[in-house]
């Protein structure tokens, strides 16, 4: 700590740099707010704890891939295989928890290892990530297939549990959703393995004349990534009872776009949990807002792609004429 | 045999980029053959019978992935499966041929979202194909719950013909890869797509028009999409999940066939023998009983190790069996970072 404060820019700086760095969260903010303020004059039913509680519940497991996925972009790479990966979690948990729990356990140390791999192979390889994590996602939906062909199954009680506890003075989804932010918070901003990953996705060539290892770097990335999917997963198996692969199919883009929403880049080195998770929020409540403003189920898809077109492209162009 | 290529270094045999690809089409061949005794061209015709609507498809995502890092079209898939309705609905009052030109069209028009999303809004081209395929999926559930029917006779008629054994289809779509080569080689706009994927900044400075050739190649991509659309909605039927499996397929196919997934570096013909292959091997993994699961593992298998194996062999952008060797042999001297640096030195 008394190395950082000796090396502290003049104030001037550090503000105009935190403006700089927080203007595309504080975007995710605004719409954040926007949006909420919409939802709440549309349902002031959601004003209640037991309201907060029912809308923000689906933004648990996202937030939590959108973390993950934070992770992996700030070491310059992309995760293709975020929805499919949560959905064979859930499958896992709601199958393989019951019957097998020995089997369920090895297969998510399983993943754990496929994450280390890839990151490996990325690294050594010099293979994009994008198509790595593409092929994967296949491999994640065929054993997601032929564990459970149709959604169903039931989740231990345990699991089932996290989810059903409801404190009647704070909604739960809010603690969840925090204690996410300060996991993804703490290991990008507060350990050394984090400083690394975000010097990995920026300045590569100056971190391996420092003489540390590019793959362990990238490795330890792609095993945090893992580590919050799976608690993604589990979390979602434990708010629908029941596993399904294509249950978070759109967290794909979803956590991309949360994180780019958040201020992140796809250039990597940056690495914003606070904003990835108003982004996340954001893109949760945007879903419920959809469903509460009648439109046709239909079009609630192309409501969506517009809106994050809409938001993407605003936080672009806030960025190009704040400098 | 290594002494020689050594001592002769200019007479080395350069090994295409789609013939990896060409290798496993022809083992899986075999291994079908040897499974299922019988005409040996009969597992290849079905397969070409499927293959033409993977290619047309792959071909325009070989434009997209070829204009460089971070280019791809995640939206054909849905796009095949709104163009299907497009194409009947249309085809059914106009005439199949207006039909397949209005599911072409539409397919342009749905590029047309990613073309403004990407350049005028600088959305990243993953994100922005993306929310168009959102968009194209809300077209395609209005107007599946708008419009049923079938596809024209005459045009059913056509994706079904055969000569001497060969679909007509895959004639006209082998004819289409010679004139999506001979763009890539021989004009202006081809030169274009390659040079944006080499270095965007670069061909910018030499003047070319590298915005058009951008939306040019995402709408051509869109638009191929459509086609197959079309046509698929005659071969199979219009249903809303037809073009799914075709986003991943299609990405997988041109890596498969040799393209260089880092842009710049286009193979036409690997479009054909990435489809091949994985129409070939469907067809086995089916024959053999192989769950839909059980398929989509060794999909996925098969990509990442495609893409390791072309990583390692195609080490700036030419892929020949001696750079292979160079690469695979003495692993030590081509793998490991720190001797080359250290090479560098010396010669500083």
């Amino acid at each position: 700590m008394s190395i950082t404060q000796i090396a502290l820019p003049a104030r001037g700086v550090r503000v105009r740099a935190a403006a700089a760095n927080g203007s595309p969260a504080l975007l995710a903010l605004g719409a954040l707010v926007v949006i909420f303020i919409l939802t709440a004059m549309l349902q002031p039913g959601i004003l209640s704890v037991s309201g907060l509680t029912l809308m923000l519940m689906a933004s648990v497991p996202l937030v939590l891939a959108a973390q993950a996925q934070m992770i992996i972009m700030s070491v310059g790479d992309i995760d293709l295989g975020v929805g499919y990966l949560v959905g064979l979690v859930t499958v896992i948990a709601a199958t393989l928890f019951i019957d097998q729990p020995l089997l369920g356990v090895l297969m998510i140390v399983g993943i754990f290892v496929a994450y280390a791999a890839i990151a490996y192979v990325v690294q050594k390889r010099g293979v994009p990530s994008i198509i790595v994590t593409l092929g994967m996602s296949f491999v994640w939906l065929g054993i997601g297939l032929q564990l459970r062909p149709t959604p169903g199954g039931t989740t231990p009680e345990w699991l089932a549990a996290i989810s059903s506890w409801r404190p009647t003075w704070f909604p739960a989804p809010l603690i969840f959703i925090i204690i996410a932010t300060l996991i993804g918070w703490y290991i990008t901003r507060r350990t050394l393995a984090g400083t690394r990953m975000r010097a990995l996705g920026s300045q590569a060539p100056t971190l391996e004349k420092a003489g540390i290892s590019l793959v362990r770097v990238r490795v330890s990335a792609y095993l945090f990534a893992a580590l919050l999917l799976t608690a993604s997963g589990l979390l979602l198996a434990s708010q629908t009872w029941s596993g399904d692969i294509n249950a978070a199919s759109e967290y794909t883009l979803m956590t991309i776009a949360a994180v780019i929403l958040g201020g992140g880049n796809f250039a990597g080195g940056r690495a914003l949990p606070i904003g990835t998770t108003l982004g996340a929020v954001t893109l949760g409540l945007i879903t419920v807002l959809l469903s509460l403003i009648n439109i046709p189920s239909s079009l609630q898809s192309a409501a969506q792609g517009l809106i994050v077109i809409a938001v993407l492209a605003g936080r672009i162009l806030i960025e190009r004429f704040s400098r | 045999m290594t002494d020689t290529t050594v001592t002769r270094p200019r007479r080395t045999f350069t090994w295409p980029s789609w013939g990896w690809s060409l290798l496993g089409v022809i083992a899986v061949w075999a291994v079908i053959i040897a499974v299922r005794p019988g005409n040996v061209f009969d597992p290849l015709t079905q397969a070409l019978s499927l293959a033409p609507f993977l290619v047309l498809v792959a071909l325009g995502q070989m434009l997209v992935i070829t204009l460089g890092p971070g280019n791809i079209d995640v939206s054909v898939g849905t796009i095949i499966s709104m163009a299907s309705y497009v194409s009947v609905a249309v085809g059914g009052t106009a005439g199949p041929i207006v039909g397949l030109a209005a599911g072409t069209m539409s397919g342009v028009a749905a590029g047309l979202i990613s073309v403004l999303a990407i350049l005028l809004l600088r959305v990243p081209p993953i994100i922005a194909t993306l929310a168009t395929s959102l968009i194209v999926t809300s077209a395609t559930l209005l107007l599946a719950d708008a419009a049923r029917g079938a596809a024209d006779p005459g045009l059913r008629a056509f994706v079904n013909a055969k000569v001497l054994g060969i679909p007509v289809l895959a004639i006209a779509v082998a004819l289409l890869t010679v004139a999506v080569w001979f763009l890539l080689t021989r004009t202006r706009l081809g030169v274009g797509i390659i040079a944006t994927g080499q270095s965007e900044r670069a061909a910018e400075r030499a003047g070319l028009p590298v915005t058009a050739v951008t939306a040019t190649v995402y709408l051509t991509s869109a638009g191929l999409a459509g086609l197959a659309g079309g046509l698929l909605a005659a071969f199979i039927s219009p249903s809303t999940v037809l073009g799914s499996s075709y986003m991943l397929d299609s990405i997988a196919v041109v890596v498969i066939g040799g393209t260089l997934i880092s842009g710049g570096r286009p193979v036409p013909a690997g479009a054909w023998t990435g489809a091949l292959f994985f129409g070939l091997l469907s067809g086995l993994l089916n024959l053999v009983g192989w769950s839909v699961g059980a398929q989509n593992v060794l999909k996925g298998v098969l990509v990442v190790l495609v893409v390791i194996v072309a990583a390692t062999v195609t080490g700036t952008g030419r892929s020949s069996l001696r750079r292979l060797r160079d690469n695979l042999a003495p692993r030590p001297v081509a793998a490991s970072e720190p001797t080359t640096q250290h090479k560098e030195k010396i010669h500083g």
